[in-house]
């Protein structure tokens, strides 16, 4: 495959360079970039809080070699289930089952069932590329655009023997180009969707407490504009 | 109109036998709570058709149940409606489990109403399936006597009448020509016991008490025919076949073929009017084997698109393990495009509003990733009841129309309250839990816990400390299905490294169920 073949656009991809994402990760995540790759550690609800923005507009999703996705959680935050194919098993041929899905498919979330070799990245993320579609990876990924961590998680809801699960705090990273920016968020919140938890929301539940920030981020990276806005 | 000779080929019991019980056993088949059919085993017990559940159930306890299943009735049946057809080629499946034949030809070819008889009946029992045989003037006595004796018999030409006299007139319902069955409870109130008093009736009279369907139930007791039979025409191949000598390595030419096959498969069907619902491609190759997949086409699919299933199809056999059963060696010796369920092409109308379509390319992609890792692999979720988080999304395979058999809508009190987990294991990971002793926690039958939760390892890992936990939550599901039942207490446990845990604890096993992670 040429460079030039890289460069450009096959025909038919839509031309909106952006997908949309949830309105409470703009802070982290403007938009998808049409043709990059997103990697995500940490946790099963981020891979699908991402694709929740894209899928609630129209894009197809399609959820590689996860079989434990919980779709009921992954449609309250907002992916449509009527415009999500699941591939639970590819085994070996996650390579090409991803290659396939890669186009026709706007997002595509992979967990890759092996550690994948550098050939398969430079081919799949250039694949990505030049369908305009946007490849989700859970897991680490030469080069990815864009790195997403939960650095940390505190959940809501649960006494000493009474009370229920009802929201969880996260603390999010994206690590790519220029400064980390790291953001809060209710992921989920008691409704199972995904909402803005700035400063003003910690004040008012005082009983949170927060726990297990790593030392190497800088927790204030974007914060003070996003409790601003 | 006197009746032609007619040979009906009758397997007892179909709705059981095609669920695959087995007829020692006692087994039935319930449709709206009431026995639809049952084993021979059962019906020594007192079970009935008609029956209601409970009551069978009360006199056969044992009785393993199991759902109606018309299209697999139909589907199993076609087995043996293809032997029959192998005898004489005008067969009509009046319903699952009892098909009829014009009699008159083959018996003349074959050299006899009895050989003939006999020879359809062995070749149907030695495809495994019981069978009886009769022969005589109209399905309807047909019908009776295959199920007189033990294996039917054939009543002598004209003999019809004096043959069906005898019967109760119960027996009307066998034809289920008849829309309402009162007429029998009305006739055996009237005092007419047999279908010999009910035949002695004069016709006209019958008509205007009783009506159209008084009148066919009063031409069946006389032995004469309501109709002819509706016979399936022959089934005219329409398979397009190619011979490829000598044979083909590559995939490349082989799809040319396809194509060209295609468009002659297509000209036939359309030639004729027809459509056909799936199309199946069969690939034979060097070493005598052959394989063969079932497309849906629907009328759809264009001849390109038929060749690019058949590229897709080589493309994941030769890719397929050198070991496995399935991969393709050698070259291609022929390829044959048939299709399967020809229906009448009547078009194909959208829907004006609220039809969802599906993205060509999608579908496509869909599609074609089957063709790489089998139909179940790719699927698509539908939301189904249940309390459990694994219970409430099926996956079903793309392209299969599934209704859930439980609804989403509920009520389902009991049900884990939202948010929903991200992480929802196919099957429960086994997990430990222990108190600040280092004892199991156990949940007693009265739902009491041993001693609060501190510690929990899953699957044999590193023990995370527990922070929050709440619980029991009892279930107690299925209770009356022993294969189904379901006794356990489900937990909601945080642990120090941010997670939170769906636990289910079953007999003293406890599992994660999911992860709120």
């Amino acid at each position: 495959m040429s460079a030039f073949a890289l460069r450009t656009p096959v025909e038919g991809a839509p031309q909106a360079d952006t997908l949309a994402v949830l309105p409470a990760l703009q802070s982290l995540v403007p938009g998808l970039r049409r043709g990059q790759v997103v990697s995500v550690d940490g946790g099963g609800s981020l891979p699908l809080a991402l694709a929740a923005g894209a899928s609630a507009e129209g894009a197809w999703c399609a959820v590689v070699g996860m079989p434990e996705c919980g779709v009921l959680a992954a449609s309250n935050m907002g992916v449509d289930p009527g415009r999500l194919l699941l591939v639970d098993e590819p085994g070996g041929r996650w390579p090409e089952v991803v290659a396939t899905l890669l186009g026709p498919v706007e997002v595509v979330l992979l967990r890759p069932s092996a550690r994948p070799s550098v050939v398969e990245v430079r081919r799949l993320t250039a694949h990505a590329r030049r369908h305009g579609a946007v490849l989700v990876v859970a897991g680490a990924w030469q080069g990815a655009y864009l790195r997403l961590r939960v650095a940390s998680s505190l959940w809501t809801g649960l006494g000493d023997g009474h009370g229920h699960l009802r929201g969880r705090r996260v603390q999010v990273v994206a690590e790519g180009k220029g400064r980390p920016r790291a953001a809060w968020l209710w992921l989920p919140d008691p409704d199972g969707k995904v909402a803005s938890a700035g400063l003003a929301a910690v004040e008012a539940g005082a009983e949170v407490v927060e726990t297990g920030v790593e030392p190497g981020v800088e927790p204030g990276g974007e914060l003070p504009a996003e409790v601003a806005g | 109109m006197s009746s032609a000779r007619t040979l009906v080929a009758w397997c007892p019991d179909w709705p059981v036998v095609a669920v695959g019980a087995d007829a020692a056993t006692p087994a039935a088949v319930v449709s709206g709570g009431r026995i639809t059919a049952c084993t021979a085993a059962a019906r020594e017990s007192g079970v009935r058709r008609g029956q209601r559940l409970r009551d069978a159930q009360r006199r056969c306890p044992v009785l393993s149940v199991h759902a109606e299943d018309p299209e697999g009735e139909a589907r199993c049946f076609e087995q043996v409606a293809a032997v029959v057809e192998s005898f004489c080629p005008r067969v009509e499946v009046v319903r699952p489990g009892l098909c009829a034949v014009p009699a008159r030809g083959p018996a003349r070819y074959f050299g006899g109403e009895q050989v003939l008889a006999d020879l359809i009946r062995e070749a149907v029992v030695l495809r495994g399936f019981e069978c009886a045989v009769g022969v005589a003037d109209g399905v309807f006595a047909a019908a009776l006597a295959a199920r007189k004796g033990p294996a039917g018999v054939v009543v002598p030409v004209g003999e019809a009448a004096r043959f069906l006299a005898p019967y109760p007139v119960s027996v009307l319902d066998v034809a289920r020509t008849l829309p309402d069955l009162d007429l029998v409870g009305l006739l055996g109130r009237l005092g007419i016991r047999t279908l010999g008093e009910f035949a002695a009736l004069p016709a006209g009279s019958v008509l205007t008490r009783f009506g159209v369907d008084g009148a066919v139930a009063h031409r069946l007791a006389s032995g004469l025919e309501p109709r002819p039979p509706a016979t399936r025409p022959p089934g005219e191949d329409l398979t397009a076949v190619m011979r490829l000598d000598p044979p083909v390595e590559q995939s490349e030419p082989v799809v040319f073929v396809a194509k060209s096959l295609a468009d002659e498969l297509h000209a036939n069907l359309a030639a004729r009017g027809l459509a056909c619902v799936r199309v199946e491609v069969e690939v034979s190759t060097e070493d005598g084997r052959s394989r063969s997949r079932l497309w849906r086409h629907d009328g759809l699919l264009s001849s390109t698109a038929v060749a690019e299933r058949v590229r897709w199809q080589l493309d994941a056999w030769r890719t397929d393990a050198p070991g496995s059963p399935d991969a393709l060696v050698g070259g291609v010796v022929s390829l044959r495009l048939s299709p399967d369920q020809v229906v009448v092409d009547s078009g194909r109308q959208l829907a004006l509003w609220g039809q969802a379509t599906v993205d060509d390319r999608v579908e496509r992609v869909a599609t074609r990733l089957q063709a790489m890792l089998g139909h179940a692999a790719v699927t698509v979720p539908m939301f189904a009841g249940g309390r459990g988080p694994g219970e409430q999304v099926l996956r079903v395979p793309w392209g299969d129309r599934l209704e859930p058999r439980l609804s989403a809508a509920g009520p389902w009190p009991g049900r884990v309250p939202l948010p929903a987990p991200a992480v929802v294991h196919p099957s429960p990971v086994p997990a430990a839990v222990t108190d600040a002793a280092g004892q199991p926690v156990t949940v007693s039958g009265r739902c009491e816990v041993s001693s609060p939760p501190c510690r929990l390892s899953v699957d044999g890992g590193p023990a995370l400390v527990v922070t929050g936990w709440t619980g029991p939550w009892p279930t107690l599901e299925h209770w009356w299905d022993a294969g189904l039942a379901r006794r356990a207490a489900r937990f909601q446990v945080t642990t120090d490294d941010g997670r939170g845990w769906l636990l289910v604890v079953d007999r003293g096993r406890w599992r994660v169920e999911a992860v709120h992670d």
